[in-house]
């Protein structure tokens, strides 16, 4: 009989987990005995990082889109509909249009920005995580005139932890360039007492703000933002004024796994630190963002845990008892400014040691972008050797 | 009530994570709980230690123990506002 894999999600992780089940059981697929099937409701796949990169005329759209069927493995079976249910005790998943069923499933619906948590947040700030926005925040900065620019975070989790730090350096950059670096004033808030989560980076990164005047603004945790009087309000009691604000908004689960009730409060799925399997549940695994793991929501654990779900699966087709574990592993860029960067490389286990900011990290960061839709979302280079 | 009777609403298991961490993991559940709520975070950070009791001031709630345990450990944290 067929075993069905079905795949919920066409994002980073989804499509890779799809790419490379579709190379590790070539032979089982041809002779009929498996079938992969992605469900994925946009015929578009977007490549997130690029909207970092937008505000800032150092990316444009046509990097960040591209069509999803043509990153897919010809046996891969793209159903664009979208999922509305997850019932994982009869084991199927239901669209607006049918019901697919499964042997494997692997839930890859990401997480989804959501302004609306937060009073004021939508009217009264920018952020760059999606297109449109990301969009709208370089037409903003192309005619910002002058004043203060704060930077922070409205919500814990979020995709990219060093995503403000960057928007941070970058914006100061960017200002500088023009030679408007003395009419801008640049405030940077973050939730912890210091300004990154990791120690080491955190040392590096106030140490960088405070040779280019960027204000940290520490134990700030956004509770609203005032649009009319143009101000942030903590949930420590503090408050700060803005002329132009980019707020990461809180984070929550998928509307899918929402509705499904598979989630906890925030919407994000119960998993296996290990074995990556919603918990309970030994034929549904859970990647990338759609987990409740205390790790980096990254483009690179989706892409680390794809590789290990996809092993796990192939081995059980097989009859193996499942080999591969994931071990926490993130790696994320950082960019200092304009031709300078770090690499961040971590795991459960050992934390990072940074590299010092330098041209070859900006360099391959920007090489990456372009690297992404050639061999890491067609899965080529699994885990991007790491 | 002694401290090792403290029965937590909530257990955070951020033991493994160096980002975004375990503070960051306390405020997310500080957030969802209800005021008067108990939640407790397993930490292997060292930094913890420094970070969670300076946050929990800030915001003002409190801090009902820090526990050493096998290989990690436990903050127990009420929210109060």
């Amino acid at each position: 009989m067929t075993k069905n894999v079905l795949i919920v999600g066409g994002g980073t992780g989804g499509t890779i987990a799809a790419n490379l089940l579709s190379y590790k059981l070539r032979e089982e697929i041809r002779r009929g005995e498996v079938r992969i099937q992605l469900i994925e409701q946009s015929k578009r796949h977007f490549y997130q990082p690029a909207y970092l990169l937008i505000p800032f005329g150092l990316s444009e759209v046509s990097e960040a889109v591209k069509s999803e069927r043509e990153l897919l493995s010809e046996s891969v079976e793209l159903i664009t509909e979208r999922a509305t249910r997850i019932n994982v005790e009869d084991r199927f998943v239901e669209t607006e249009k049918g019901k697919y069923t499964y042997d494997y499933l692997i839930i890859a619906t990401g997480s989804v920005p959501d302004p609306s948590q937060v009073q004021g947040l939508s009217e009264g700030a920018h952020h760059f995580y999606d297109l449109d926005s990301s969009l709208k925040l370089e037409e903003s900065l192309a005619k910002f005139n002058g004043g203060k620019i704060v930077v922070g975070v409205a919500g814990v989790p979020y995709k990219c932890p060093p995503a403000p730090l960057e928007f941070t350096f970058l914006v100061e950059d960017y200002f500088r360039r023009r030679h408007m670096r003395n009419k801008v004033e640049i405030e940077y808030l973050y939730p912890l007492p210091r300004v990154f989560p990791i120690e080491s980076v955190a040392d590096f990164a106030y140490n960088i703000m405070l040779e280019r005047g960027i204000k940290a603004n520490l134990l700030f945790n956004i509770e609203s933002v005032d649009p009319g009087k143009k101000e942030i309000i903590s949930m420590e009691g503090d408050s700060t004024k803005y002329d132009l604000a980019v707020i990461i908004p809180p984070h929550r689960g998928a509307d899918v796994i929402i509705k499904s009730g598979i989630g906890d409060k925030g919407g994000w799925i119960p998993t296996d630190r290990y074995t990556l399997n919603m918990k309970n549940y030994d034929d549904v695994y859970v990647i990338g963002d759609a987990t409740d793991l205390p790790i980096s929501k990254a483009g690179s654990t989706a892409d680390f845990e794809a590789s290990v779900v996809s092993s796990r699966i192939a081995d059980s087709i097989r009859g193996i008892k499942p080999r591969a574990v994931y071990d926490g592993r993130v790696m994320c860029f950082l960019l200092s400014k304009i031709g300078e960067g770090s690499l961040l490389v971590f795991d459960y286990e050992n934390p990072s040691k940074p590299v010092k900011p330098n041209f070859f990290c900006y360099w391959y960061k920007m090489a990456y972008n372009r690297l992404y839709w050639n061999i890491t979302a067609r899965a080529l280079l699994p885990g991007f050797g790491v | 009530m002694r401290l090792s009777e403290i029965k937590p609403n909530k257990i955070v298991d951020a033991r493994g994570s160096f980002c975004p961490g375990p503070l960051m993991e306390l405020i997310k559940a500080i957030k969802e709980a209800e005021v008067g709520e108990i939640v407790s975070v397993y930490s292997t950070d060292s930094g913890s230690k420094r970070d969670i009791p300076l946050w929990v001031q800030k915001a003002g709630h409190e801090l009902l123990g820090v526990f050493e345990r096998e290989g990690f450990t436990e903050f127990v944290v009420k929210k109060k506002r």
